[in-house]
């Protein structure tokens, strides 16, 4: 079915690069998904569920599909990861009490046979409060260093302020061009 | 995540069956239910008794649904004791989380020891890199140095560029301010030139008027001379006047001797005339005399004439006799016939006769014609003489009148002569006083003439010298003129020469304006270049600035650095410091810890042997439960059984039956077969628990399997981890009351299962399925609005949250592949009928 997609994809223009924003609840993954969409900063509700949304960057097109990160539909998750060229970790720099909970959940996430090779970007957001850890201390809370075979790389971001986003998707597309 | 809710799900299938407790809604309809079961199934092994028996059937039934109810209160019960140990789990979760808690923290330490070592590491790397930064510094300090002594050397260079230009500017103003002057004298040239060419026409202007004058002066001495000629003519006309005049003179002496001579003429004339008339008067005499004796003659003449006249008469009547005797002679011949002989000697004698007579009458003609001459020629010439006469009578007369004609004509001619003589004579002195008048009046002329001759003469010396002079001075013009034209010429050619001069110094200085241009042009070419170069010097200047700029930049930026990565140093030394001491705490806790492990070790081994047992246990209990599910099943499927057969005997007797039990079985019936099948339901959901459970086993043998084999690994600390990972399970393990024991598990189902690392989940159940549902509502609402490409993924999801088979997935999936594309024929929909029964729901881990 995925090489049919492919395929399809293949004679019908460019392949739309599927793209997944994961992590906790209260991260800013909506408000990124939408101030990379219509560069605006949109009032979010909670998402139970998902939002889905095409992004044209650099020519180009992005799938972007925003997962909820609550915790009873975080096993869900998983039902979304085949056929995903990168994965958008946002994590919550000020949140220090749940960067555990934020480790293991990205933990048990790239343990995913088919996420073996998706690109991640970890998105060290809210670097517009005071108490927000900087990027290496998220990099090292996250355990980021010790991951083996994978292409990561943490960019410091602020949603509300549009801060660092498009370095992080600059890096993503040249990533994504490298790969192919 | 998944599993956690599955495990709950689990706990919940693994305790309903033990808990015989309390009743829950569900379980109450469900013993209602089997209970109804149980008494259809009686009802329907006595349907083919009698209609008296069924009240004894009803108390039956009712004793059987007395007795499921007791069943069912059991049912409860075990559920409520199932809860219990649930709660109990899940405290042994939460502290099985604090352990892994725990875990992390040790790891976290381990993973800061680590982190020590990196510093170290990083204080060695950093130590290096100061070095090489000083190093690098040193370097740059010396590109510095070496930039700035180039920079100097390009000041000096850019200071003899710009010196250089400015001997250039000079160079190049001496070239204006030498062009200039050239222009200057070349102008200066040219106006002297023009005024000399002005002058020149000047002279020649002056030179035509001078020929000018010379040509009316020549036009005036050929007037001169016309004059001169003219007066000539006149003086030579003058002279033939008095030549003519002369002549006259002459002529008229000469007429005068001429009328003399004419005059002695005339007076001999008049003598001779005289004479004449004398001698004409004495012809006349005996012209008068021969006239009276030719007259004499003439009447003798006449005598004779008529003496002739009378003879021929005589001869004439002779004659006429003679003719009277021949005609009496023929009449006698006539009247003798006869007599022929005699007629003939008569005739003869006749002819000689007649002969005889014409001889005789030709002498007397010719006598007659000699007289008739002589008579004619006699009176002839008296008639001319008498003429004659007549003619001299008249001439005589005439010589008379002319005689006297001419004497008066002579007297009167004589006396015009005299008085033309006189007349002549008077004329003459008239003539002579004329002579001399015009004689004087000549030499009168003739002095004029000469007077004015001389005059003219003087005037002509005068104009010749005048003109001579004029002409000298004309000369002398003409000659000081060429002379000026020559000097004129001379100073053309001068000029000329200057000017070819002048052109040639022209040609020189343009030339020398080339070259000095092409200097200029060289120069300019060179300055140019010098300032391009001076541009590229610049250029490298600014580059070099720029480069010295960026340099400074990144030395301050790399001074920043040092300083920050000395601050950072100074804060990682800190750090390492704080992390040694750290370290030196931590490992004294490790000892600490060592011995809590070897004590948790202990513990595990204990916890193992206990998990063991209760896993035995669980088994034991899931066999139970498994075979008493059996039994139900078999139950049911009896009580099935017996509810078709009361159904059948219900509605075969429906018509007869008419009490209200029966009614009140009909009602019963539905209700137990609603009951039926909620409880087969609940069986399917239970056997799919059980299942769950069974892989989650399988699960946790496996990762129990790989942590024993890492357990053996020589590093510390993983060793520690391991030990702590398992002395936490043991923890979690341990509070775990062993009196809720289920049924024996299967065989086949090892271990009883353990919670994941993962679970985080502490919310409430119903509010757990409350969030599903709403997810499960989004996910549904999206699959259906969303684009195929996008709902294509969210297959997977949908199949999840509704527990789709693999094969309704994969016919999901083909049907919206036959929507995206074009072609290709559309999916049967098989298995969409009957998508819960037809085989078991397929995992999709």
């Amino acid at each position: 079915m995925g090489a049919f997609y492919s395929i399809f994809n293949g004679l019908f223009g460019t392949r739309e690069m599927r793209i997944l924003i994961l992590g906790l609840d209260g991260a800013g993954k909506t408000t990124i998904l939408y101030r990379l969409q219509v560069g605006e900063v949109v009032t979010t509700i909670p998402t139970i569920g998902f939002n889905v949304e095409t992004v044209t960057y650099k020519k180009l097109k992005f799938q972007v599909w925003d997962l909820g990160g609550q915790t009873s539909i975080r096993p869900y998750w998983r039902c979304y990861y085949s056929n995903t060229d990168a994965i958008i970790y946002v994590v919550d720099s000020s949140d220090r009490d749940r960067m555990g909970i934020s480790k293991s959940e990205l933990v048990a996430m790239l343990e995913e046979e088919e996420l073996k090779k998706a690109i991640l970007v970890v998105f060290a957001n809210k670097q517009d409060m005071e108490q927000a850890m900087t990027p290496t201390e998220v990099a090292n809370a996250l355990g980021l260093p010790a991951l083996k075979d994978r292409k990561w790389q943490i960019f410091k971001t602020s949603a509300l302020k549009g801060h660092g986003l498009d370095e992080g998707m600059e890096w993503l597309v040249d990533s994504l061009n490298n790969r192919q | 995540m998944f599993a956690k809710l599955k495990k709950k799900i689990a706990e919940e299938a693994a305790t309903a069956p033990r808990s015989g407790v309390r009743i829950p809604r569900t379980i109450s309809k469900e013993s209602i239910t089997s209970m109804g079961a149980d008494s259809g199934d009686d009802f329907a092994s006595d349907g083919s008794s009698s209609r008296d028996d069924l009240p004894a059937q009803l108390l039956r039934r009712n004793d059987q649904i007395r007795k499921l109810e007791a069943k069912l209160s059991d049912y409860a019960e075990q559920l409520r004791i199932m809860q219990k140990t649930k709660e109990k789990l899940e405290i042994a979760l939460e502290k099985h989380q604090d352990s892994s808690i725990k875990k992390l923290q040790e790891q976290n330490d381990s993973h800061q020891a680590s982190r020590a070592k990196l510093a170290e590491g990083m204080a060695l790397a950093l130590e290096k890199k100061d070095q090489e930064w000083m190093e690098k510094m040193a370097s740059v300090e010396k590109e510095k140095a070496a930039l700035s002594g180039r920079i100097e050397e390009m000041m000096e260079q850019s200071l003899a560029l710009f010196q250089k230009r400015d001997d250039l500017d000079e160079l190049e103003g001496f070239q204006q301010q030498e062009l200039a002057k050239v222009k200057h004298m070349l102008l200066r040239k040219e106006e002297l030139l023009s005024q000399r060419e002005q002058e020149l026409q000047q002279k020649e202007a002056e030179v035509q008027s001078a020929k000018r004058s010379l040509s009316e002066a020549r036009g005036r001495l050929q007037a001169l001379e016309r004059q001169h000629e003219d007066s000539q003519r006149l003086n030579s006309e003058f002279e033939i006047e008095r030549e003519e005049l002369l002549l006259l003179r002459e002529e008229a002496d000469k007429k005068i001797s001429e009328l003399e001579a004419r005059c002695q003429d005339l007076q001999s004339v008049i003598q001779q005339v005289s004479e004449d008339f004398q001698k004409s008067q004495s012809m006349v005499s005996a012209l008068e005399k021969s006239l009276h004796d030719l007259q004499s003659e003439h009447d003798a003449l006449k005598l004779q004439q008529q003496k002739a006249a009378v003879t021929e008469e005589e001869k004439e009547r002779s004659l006429a006799d003679l003719q009277k005797k021949v005609t009496s002679l023929e009449r006698r011949l006539q009247g003798n016939l006869s007599q022929d002989e005699h007629l003939q000697e008569l005739l003869q004698e006749k002819s000689s006769l007649e002969q005889s007579l014409e001889e005789s009458r030709a002498e007397l003609l010719a006598v007659r014609t000699n007289h008739a001459d002589t008579v004619s020629s006699l009176e002839a010439q008296v008639s001319r003489m008498s003429c004659s006469i007549t003619e001299l009578q008249t001439l005589l007369r005439h010589k008379d009148d002319s005689s006297r004609a001419y004497r008066e004509r002579t007297d009167t001619q004589i006396a015009d002569l005299e008085r033309q003589v006189s007349e002549s004579g008077e004329r003459l002195k008239s003539a002579e006083q004329q002579l001399t008048e015009k004689q004087q009046q000549l030499e009168k002329l003739q002095g004029e003439w000469s007077a004015e001759k001389a005059f003219l003469d003087q005037q002509l010396c005068l104009l010749e010298q005048q003109s001579q002079e004029k002409a000298g001075r004309l000369e002398d013009s003409i000659g000081s003129l060429e002379t000026e034209k020559r000097t004129l010429a001379d100073r053309v050619a001068d000029l000329e020469k200057q000017a070819v001069e002048t052109n040639r110094s022209l040609q020189q200085r343009t030339e020398e304006l080339e070259q000095c241009r092409a200097e200029l042009s060289s120069r300019q070419t060179v300055s140019t270049e010098i300032a391009k170069a001076l541009e590229e010097s610049r250029r490298q200047k600014e580059e070099l600035q720029m480069q010295m700029g960026e340099m400074t930049t990144s030395l301050q930026a790399s001074y920043l650095d040092l300083s920050t990565t000395r601050e950072t140093l100074t804060q990682r030394e800190e750090d390492v410091r704080t992390l040694q001491d750290e370290v030196q705490t931590r490992q004294a806790s490790l000892l600490q810890l060592q011995e809590e492990a070897e004590r948790l070790r202990a513990q595990l081994e204990q916890t193992e042997q206990d998990k063991e047992t209760q896993l035995r246990q669980l088994q034991e209990e899931l066999l139970s439960q498994t075979q008493q599910l059996d039994g139900y099943q078999a139950r049911i499927s009896y009580l099935e059984v017996e509810v078709e057969t009361l159904t059948e005997q219900l509605h075969s007797p429906e018509v007869c039956e008419e009490d209200q039990n029966g009614s009140v079985t009909v009602d019963d019936l539905d209700h137990i077969q609603k009951v039926n099948r909620e409880l087969e339901q609940q069986l399917s959901d239970k056997n799919r628990t059980i299942k769950q459970l069974q892989q989650r086993l399988a699960e946790l043998k496996r990762t129990l399997q790989k942590e024993l084999k890492l357990k053996p690994e020589p590093e510390a600390e993983g060793k520690e981890k391991l030990q702590e990972s398992r002395a936490e399970k043991a923890e979690r393990v341990c509070p775990e009351p062993p009196a809720p024991l289920p049924p024996p598990p299967p065989a086949s189902s090892p271990s009883p299962p353990t919670s994941n690392t993962t679970v985080t989940n502490t919310s409430d159940l119903n509010d757990s399925r409350e969030i599903n549902f709403e997810y499960l509502k989004h996910v549904v609402l999206k699959f259906m609005s969303c684009r195929e490409a996008e709902a294509f993924q969210l297959i997977r999801a949908v199949s999840v949250l509704l527990n789709f088979t693999r094969e309704e997935e994969d016919m999901l999936k083909q049907t919206l592949e036959y929507k995206m594309s074009w072609f290709g024929s559309k999916p049967s929909p098989k298995g969409i009928i009957r998508p819960s029964i037809s085989g078991t729901p397929s995992h999709w881990s």
